[in-house]
């Protein structure tokens, strides 16, 4: 792939680029209006989005709330079940600050990578050395006084963001083994709606790279799913008025799709679930707060929407560490004894 | 004599009164006996003759301290709080190390005080109409303006056309001239009862529509499809104008002017998006507020609040923007009966035509919506049989196909806002009635293109395009 710094005039696949960065600040904004209205608590996020912005519809914010509790499960439980002793590679990370929470709750693993364009890492890294308590934790944990950074990378001993192109993987590898990604260490790999942007032979390279590159890990996978419906086309409709293209669209055919792509590239195992199913089975009591949080006037806008995305995961495991036993069927966990033990 | 008071059941009590009662008659003025026979009434929750009774010991002996005590406790139990305040005070005055009576005065004077509090606070909530505060005769209308103006006052064909183009082109109706349709529909809206009866010859036919929700570019898509509104092409739209999408405003009015255009042949109910509730949370308010002022949001609220809440045609069919009852046994009578200038209550009648659905299983069930219910094909067939009707038709639900038909052809969906929310692909539709055989008839439609609405405080926050 050649290198897209190079280019002088704005193509085509810049505007394109443009339009995948630009949905960071929807994520962005988005989870700093649900946080602020209460639907859990990310004391971070305002040092990334000062403002809070105009409202969000409930069904999004629900929406955006089930997707961070199924994250944070997953995420949760891997670094749980590793003891810690394992990395954490954030692949389009955007503004996202799961590292704080993680420093915040003890789960720190060895090291926290996150990846993303390097204008949208070095709006990030600029906001981090502006407000201490994103900066203070980054310092805390870095045994000697100076951290390695420049205009698209920061490095510390426990936490590392790199500006790179996803698309690009054998420089990203370059840029991973330089800030001591360790290839022996158990490793989660998260992408939430990243990998949809990207031509599905993009998206298999990154994938075949991970299963290459680690041989106990998981991969988090977070984007649309059952795109051939009606909904799902005018989905594609919408984002691509603005500019926004689904280039990997294809695998988002069905939960099945989802799961082939990392069981066809060297992963052991794959499981997936749509995020209606998810929200069914995320504790119910805290569901029914959120619930009171703000009144639904249409239901079936929350169906639509949670029926439209997944969560993938994807594990190999040759560590055995039970890594295979993490997941988000929770019901059906605690009915089974003999999984209970091994979480 | 002496009674032990502090244990005496109430049949003691019985017998202190009739006991005081006979020393009284051979004393009537003694004030300790009405003082301890008031203590007695209290007691035996007897309040009003235990005030007559402190009353009058007090009549007799203006120092009995005691006397003032039982007013005062007989007044509190009347909940006439500040008269008891003022004994209460008489009492901790002359008995400054009384801890009892201080306390009394104490807890009595917070009671006043959070009554005044209460009260004040009522007042300022008692809604004087907007209409009072306005002066629409002396509107100017600016020079510069070049929009649609009512023609002495009054709303016309020619205005109506010129409004729709205008809106179509994104531009705003003077403030005026809304304020004018507003009050105007006002008046119009308040005179029709809760129920709307109306009959349609053999020959007519009316157009019912579903919910459309501030989706302007489709409305008058409607309209070519169906054709204007008319003395000969009567419509009916089933409430939930405005919300979710960002036209809500130019909707509102233009249905608001075929209502003035056309008061018998063009109908409005309400729907449970014409509450303040609804357009605080989903656009309305936000909209009015960005194109016009709070002033005109709050006169578009009580507009709302004179919407009637079901249509009858022919004694045969029934309209309502929800559905059914939680309860068996409501007539169209009781709905005649409803006082509808309000905010809807949480539950009842009126609730439930604004909010319930219907469910295909026999019976109730709790709503998902978590207001009114869900009502079976059953809950439809009896009320149908009881009231004499044929069917039902509501909206309130989006449907892929844009309606609905359950409960074996008696309960009715039709919606009119198609790709609802930019997002969900649905066709809209809208029914055909004919007065010869009052069979529905369904017509459907897809979405057509709207101008992209420049982020605004209440647009954008509704387009979000799912999770990024």
């Amino acid at each position: 792939v050649s290198n897209p710094h190079a280019r002088a005039a704005f193509t085509d696949s810049d505007t394109a680029d443009e339009a995948v960065r630009a949905t960071c600040d929807d994520a962005t904004t988005c989870k700093r209006f649900a946080t602020s209205k209460g639907y859990w608590k990310d004391p971070y996020m305002q040092y990334f989005a000062r403002s809070v912005g105009e409202r969000k519809a409930p069904e999004i914010n629900r929406g955006y709330y089930a997707r961070v509790q199924g994250m944070n499960h997953l995420l949760d439980a891997f670094i749980r079940k590793t003891e810690c002793d394992c990395q954490v590679i954030n692949l389009g990370a955007g503004l996202d600050t799961t590292f704080w929470r993680l420093k915040e709750e003890n789960l720190l693993p060895r090291k926290f990578f996150e990846i993303d364009f390097p204008t949208v890492v070095a709006r990030k890294i600029h906001n981090i050395k502006k407000k201490p308590p994103l900066s203070k934790p980054i310092i805390e944990t870095h045994s000697t006084d100076s951290l390695l950074l420049d205009a698209h990378s920061l490095d510390s001993d426990r936490y590392c963001i790199i500006g790179a192109d996803l698309r690009d993987i054998s420089t990203l590898d370059q840029k991973l083994k330089k800030f001591q990604l360790n290839q022996e260490l158990p490793t989660m790999l998260l992408s939430e709606c990243v990998l949809v942007y990207m031509t599905p032979s993009h998206s298999s390279n990154i994938i075949h790279w991970a299963a290459e590159s680690f041989h106990t890990a998981m991969f988090i996978n977070y984007e649309q799913v059952n795109m051939s419906d009606r909904f799902g086309q005018v989905m594609i409709e919408n984002l691509q008025r603005r500019q926004c293209n689904l280039a990997g669209v294809e695998a988002c055919q069905s939960l099945e799709s989802q799961k082939e792509r990392f069981l066809k590239s060297g992963w052991e195992h794959a499981d997936a679930l749509d995020m209606m199913t998810v929200y069914s089975m995320l504790p119910q009591e805290d569901v029914a707060r959120i619930e009171r949080l703000e009144f639904l006037d249409e239901k079936e806008l929350l169906h639509q929407l949670l029926q439209h995305y997944s969560i993938c995961w994807a594990t190999k495991d040759k560590l055995n560490l039970g890594i295979s036993y993490i997941t988000l069927f929770l019901l059906i966990v605690f009915a089974s004894p003999p999984f209970t033990n091994k979480l | 004599f002496l009674i032990d008071f502090s244990e005496q059941k109430n049949k003691d009590y019985e017998n202190a009164i009739k006991y005081y009662s006979e020393a009284l008659e051979l004393n009537p003025s003694n004030a300790i006996y009405y003082s301890n026979r008031s203590l007695a009434y209290l007691r035996t929750e007897c309040y009003g003759y235990a005030l007559a009774d402190a009353t009058k010991a007090l009549e007799i002996d203006k120092n009995y301290i005691k006397g003032y005590y039982r007013r005062a406790t007989s007044n509190m139990a009347l909940g006439k709080f500040k008269a008891a305040l003022k004994d209460y005070e008489t009492v901790v005055r002359v008995r400054p190390n009384d801890k009892d009576a201080k306390m009394k005065y104490q807890e009595c004077n917070k009671i006043v005080k959070q009554k005044a509090f209460e009260r004040a606070i009522a007042s300022d909530e008692i809604k004087k109409s907007v209409v009072d505060s306005l002066d629409i005769e002396n509107m100017t209308i600016e020079d510069d303006y070049v929009g649609p103006k009512l023609e002495d006052g009054n709303v016309t064909v020619k205005f109506m056309e010129e409004m729709m183009e205008w809106f179509k082109d994104q531009k705003k109706l003077h403030r005026k001239c809304a304020y004018q349709i507003l009050v105007q529909v006002k008046d119009l809206l308040a005179k029709l009862p809760s129920l709307v009866e109306i009959t349609l010859k053999e020959t007519e036919k009316i157009t019912i529509c579903g919910d459309t929700h501030g989706q302007f570019y489709d409305l008058l898509n409607i309209f070519k499809l169906n054709g204007l509104p008319s003395e000969s092409n009567p419509y009916l739209f089933n409430g939930d104008f405005v919300d979710r999408g960002s036209f809500s405003v130019e909707v509102i009015l233009t249905l608001f002017g075929f209502k003035l255009l056309y008061p018998n042949d063009f109908h409005l109910l309400r729907g449970n998006h014409e509450t303040d509730n609804m357009n605080q949370m989903y656009g309305f308010e936000g909209e009015v507020k960005a194109k016009y002022t709070a002033q005109m949001f709050q006169l578009f609220s009580e507009v709302f609040q004179w919407l009637p809440l079901a249509q009858c045609i022919n004694n045969k069919v029934l309209i309502m923007h929800g559905g059914l009852f939680s309860e068996d046994g409501i007539t169209l009578d009781d709905l005649r009966k409803i006082e509808r200038n309000r905010q809807p209550p949480d539950s009842g009648p009126m609730c439930d035509l604004l909010w319930s659905d219907p469910q295909p299983q026999s019976g109730r069930s709790i709503s998902k919506r978590g207001v009114s219910c869900q009502f079976g094909p059953d809950v439809t067939e009896r009320f149908l049989e009881q009231n004499k009707l044929d069917y039902i038709v509501r909206s309130h639900e989006v449907k892929a196909e844009g309606y609905e038909v359950t409960h074996s052809g008696k309960c009715v969906t039709v919606f009119s806002a198609p790709n609802y929310c930019d997002q969900m692909g649905n066709k809209g539709a809208y029914i055909h009635l004919r007065g010869a055989d009052l069979k529905p008839e369904f017509h459907q439609f897809t979405a057509v293109p709207h101008p992209n609405v420049k982020p605004m405080a209440y647009a954008n926050t509704l387009m979000q395009l799912g999770m990024m």
